[in-house]
């Protein structure tokens, strides 16, 4: 399956989703003006490349800077898929970055750690630029 | 507007404690452009990082809200993408808070459901507006909602006070404008 890359713009993230090699990365802002729209087309790839996995170690970096409220349900979308990939015998880790000082995305992380335990959630701090 | 005019508003202004004003036509591109601007204004100020970035939520969530639902679009009414809608925004600083105050016309039909929207988060304690807010979240979305519906609960998670909000009339019969207030 082809790798699927869209790149960042001042309101939208980098999406750099590695198939190939199972890496998956979402870095940059992301308030786009229409969140479902713009997320459409990455989550409908992953989802294909989901339903294709078997026994596979997958690894998602996150780092994403600000996300407005309406990207926030598309992300936990996006994690519940994750999440729901790992009963069919693969394993995900969630490096899930954040600003060492903001702890809104840092409990934004806990919470899906939560509601979705079978990630392997690592929370990273990183300083302030 | 003379130089007499341009002063005094600039001095009523600065007198309120105002950083940042713009009113007129929002886009995603103009609230891309102000939020970088706003972004910048207080790094200047050496806003600590976590009030930074609740206030830079704040104005992003009520600018999109304006591009959404200002009931004075210059695009289709029923545009979801590259929509230009009137608005005004303003962000301040009063004390040791920011405010972040946001104003556009809505119709006079959509008050009473806004106002029952916002009632019912303004009488949360911070504790239920996290467990309001983590219920949404896990919730379908709601149909007539171009974002999450997570847009107020965000806002008033964000906020150190309950918001504050108003309606003015408006010369004419439709719509009545509609006031947004927020302290961080």
């Amino acid at each position: 399956m082809d790798d699927f890359y869209v790149p960042a713009t001042a309101t939208s993230p980098e999406i750099d989703f590695r198939f190939s090699s199972n890496t998956l990365g979402i870095r940059g802002e992301s308030y786009p003006e229409n969140a479902t729209a713009f997320y459409g087309d990455a989550l409908r790839q992953l989802r294909l490349y989901l339903a294709l996995l078997d026994a596979t170690h997958v690894e998602i970096n996150v780092e994403l800077k600000y996300f407005n409220s309406s990207s926030t349900k598309i992300l936990y979308t996006l994690f519940g898929m994750l999440n729901d990939c790992i009963s069919k015998g693969n394993d995900v880790t969630l490096n899930w970055f954040h600003d060492e000082e903001d702890e809104t995305i840092l409990e934004f992380g806990e919470e899906l750690y939560e509601d979705f335990g079978q990630l392997n959630f690592r929370a990273i701090a990183v300083s302030a630029a | 507007m003379e130089l007499k005019q341009f002063s005094a508003f600039q001095d009523d202004a600065s007198r309120e404690g105002v950083l940042f004003f713009y009113s007129g036509y929002f886009s995603q591109n103009i609230v891309s452009a102000m939020a970088d601007a706003v972004r910048h204004r207080l790094k200047f100020q050496a806003t600590q990082a976590i009030t930074l970035r609740k206030v830079f939520s704040t104005f992003v969530e009520m600018s999109q809200n304006i591009v959404h639902y200002s009931a004075d679009p210059l695009t289709d009414r029923t545009a979801n993408d590259n929509e230009l809608r009137s608005g005004a925004v303003s962000l301040g600083q009063q004390g040791d808070s920011y405010f972040v105050a946001c104003g556009n016309p809505v119709l006079r039909d959509e008050v009473p459901a806004l106002k029952e929207k916002i009632d019912r988060v303004l009488v949360m304690s911070a504790d239920e507006i996290k467990q309001a807010y983590r219920e949404k979240l896990r919730s379908e979305s709601d149909p007539a909602s171009k974002g999450a519906g997570l847009g107020l609960l965000t806002l008033a998670r964000d906020a150190k006070r309950p918001i504050h909000y108003a309606f003015e009339k408006l010369p004419d019969d439709t719509r009545v404008f509609f006031y947004l207030k927020a302290v961080i």
